[in-house]
């Protein structure tokens, strides 16, 4: 800002009005900006969804995507990535797959971490189909299972240890009007559904394996 | 929605306060001041008369129709409105704020539709069992049910006219096509058949968007096929009973392939399940079907 000519002192209380606005505004600006860089710090982050109650892993038994059975037994003391999907739905599972094959890949090394997806739609969604969905995604079917099998079987589990079902329009929701499919949750290594990240959103992969390292510091 | 209005005012005042030397902030949200004419139908009124929850006609160039909450600066503005009264009203916008004002009561009053629950209970028919009744919209705007076609063995799949997957939709009203000038076409055949093609996207499927996209696949002569249209609420019962799963994401349906043979009698005799079956299998199942009263 250039010095004005010091001609009248009206136009020096111009200026001093002008200094107390400039200081003002550069406080509420400074004092802003620390909010906004706060908020978008904690953003950043991205916090996880809790569970809306207490959720445990339900017994059960299933295919995955190469016929093999799969039981609740087998995974005990195993963290688990859990998503949902069906291979019919064209926008949100793909993406949540993708995310989940990133997860696959940051935790190649850890023996005790498992992903698992299960079909809201196992009569469409046999194990040749899911196959077919993994293979695209390179899900590595020793660690990744699709599962599929009765349907009644498959809605409990997911109703019973994931997710909530509401009474609202059901084009609004994935089949078996589920809220939040697009989640992708973790079960830790005493079966318990501790929390759920946004599988939509690309942070999710990094934040996903920060909580495994933290659940594998746990007892 | 809010908050990204409340940044974008907030940088509007930091840029209008920091590049001149006067603040103008009133200034730049009263150049900014849009208003809109606007008709609905009052759905809910909060005790406070701070707001109301209008089922609103779309607004050119502002937003589509739709329900939403309004807020109203004036308290005594809803004095003579209550829920169901058709208004007019002003919606006006700034750059940090938004309400609506002059509320008219247009006069005639109706009382609003209640807000529909809907659950997928049902249970998934077997082959055997009877599939109840439903009605749908027709291509030429009429009530049609299965009931109607009664002794005929009627076959039926879903789809939407907007379905941009060639192999998915498409390909489930060329293989109609195809099974129908297979049964046509066979002067051995029964004639006691139907083919329906049941779209399952009312808000935008209506019967003439119906007529036009049965003239592509079907051509002129309905003999034996129609195009239809089911409302959410048959979805909801039918839907599970033939395990059809759908789900609107992002504006399209993303669905699974269901496709039903009833027989002469109204029970289910066989399903094709997906894309992977053959206009001479549904031919050759409909010739069976329609054997069975």
């Amino acid at each position: 800002m250039p010095p004005e000519p010091d001609t009248a002192s009206g136009q020096r209380k111009d200026e001093k009005i002008f200094l107390v606005i400039v200081i003002v505004l550069a406080v509420v600006v400074g004092v802003g900006s620390w909010f906004a860089a706060a908020a978008f710090a904690r953003h950043d982050q991205l916090h996880g969804i809790l569970p809306d109650k207490e959720r445990t892993l339900g017994e059960f038994s299933l295919t995955d995507e190469n016929g093999r059975t799969v039981t609740r037994g087998e995974l005990d003391g195993k963290i688990l990535v859990v998503s949902f999907l069906f291979t019919s739905c064209s926008l949100t599972c793909p993406e949540v797959s993708k995310r989940m094959a990133e997860i696959q890949r940051l935790t190649a090394t850890n023996a005790d971490v498992r992903l698992v997806s299960l079909t809201v739609d196992p009569r469409s969604d046999t194990p040749p189909v899911l196959a077919k969905w993994g293979a695209r995604f390179g899900a590595d079917t020793n660690r990744w299972y699709f599962l599929t099998g009765s349907k009644t079987v498959l809605h409990n589990l997911i109703a019973k240890s994931f997710l909530a079902q509401d009474n609202g329009d059901p084009f609004n929701s994935m089949p078996g009007n589920f809220t939040g499919t697009e989640r992708i949750a973790i079960v830790d290594q005493h079966g318990k559904t501790r929390i759920y990240f946004d599988g939509l959103r690309p942070e999710t992969s990094a934040a996903v394996v920060k909580e495994i390292a933290r659940l594998r510091g746990e007892p | 929605m809010t908050f990204m209005r409340q940044i974008i005012f907030l940088c509007g005042l930091l840029l209008a306060t920091g590049c001149k030397r006067e603040p103008v902030a009133p200034v730049s949200a009263i150049a900014t001041n849009q208003t809109y004419a606007v008709r609905g139908v009052v759905q809910e009124i909060p005790p406070d008369h701070r707001h109301a929850t209008i089922k609103h006609e779309a607004i050119p160039g502002y937003m589509d129709a739709m329900t939403m909450d309004f807020s109203i600066k004036n308290t005594n503005a809803l004095n003579n409105i209550s829920v169901g009264d058709e208004i007019t009203f002003t919606l006006v916008v700034t750059t940090g704020d938004d309400w609506i004002e002059n509320l008219q009561r247009t006069g005639k009053s109706v009382a609003p539709a209640p807000a529909p629950t809907w659950r997928v209970v049902e249970s998934e028919l077997q082959v055997g069992d009877v599939l109840p009744d439903y009605s749908f919209t027709s291509e030429s705007g009429q009530s049609i049910r299965f009931s109607d076609f009664h002794g005929r063995a009627i076959a039926f799949t879903f789809f939407f006219t907007s379905c941009p997957l060639p192999e998915f939709c498409p390909r489930m009203n060329r293989n109609f096509s195809e099974a129908r000038n297979l049964l046509t076409g066979d002067t051995n055949a029964p004639v006691n058949w139907q083919l329906l093609s049941i779209s399952f996207d009312s808000s935008f499927d209506t019967p003439e968007i119906l007529t036009g996209y049965g003239k592509y696949y079907r051509g002129e002569d309905t003999n034996r096929w129609l195009f239809a249209v089911a409302s959410t609420n048959t979805l909801a019962s039918l839907a599970p009973k033939v395990d059809l799963n759908f789900w609107r994401e992002n504006g399209s349906i993303s669905h699974n392939l269901r496709t039903v043979v009833l027989d002469a009698g109204g029970k289910i005799f066989k399903q094709f399940d997906g894309n992977d079956w053959t206009p001479a299998q549904l031919a050759d199942a409909i010739r069976a079907a329609a054997k069975v009263r």
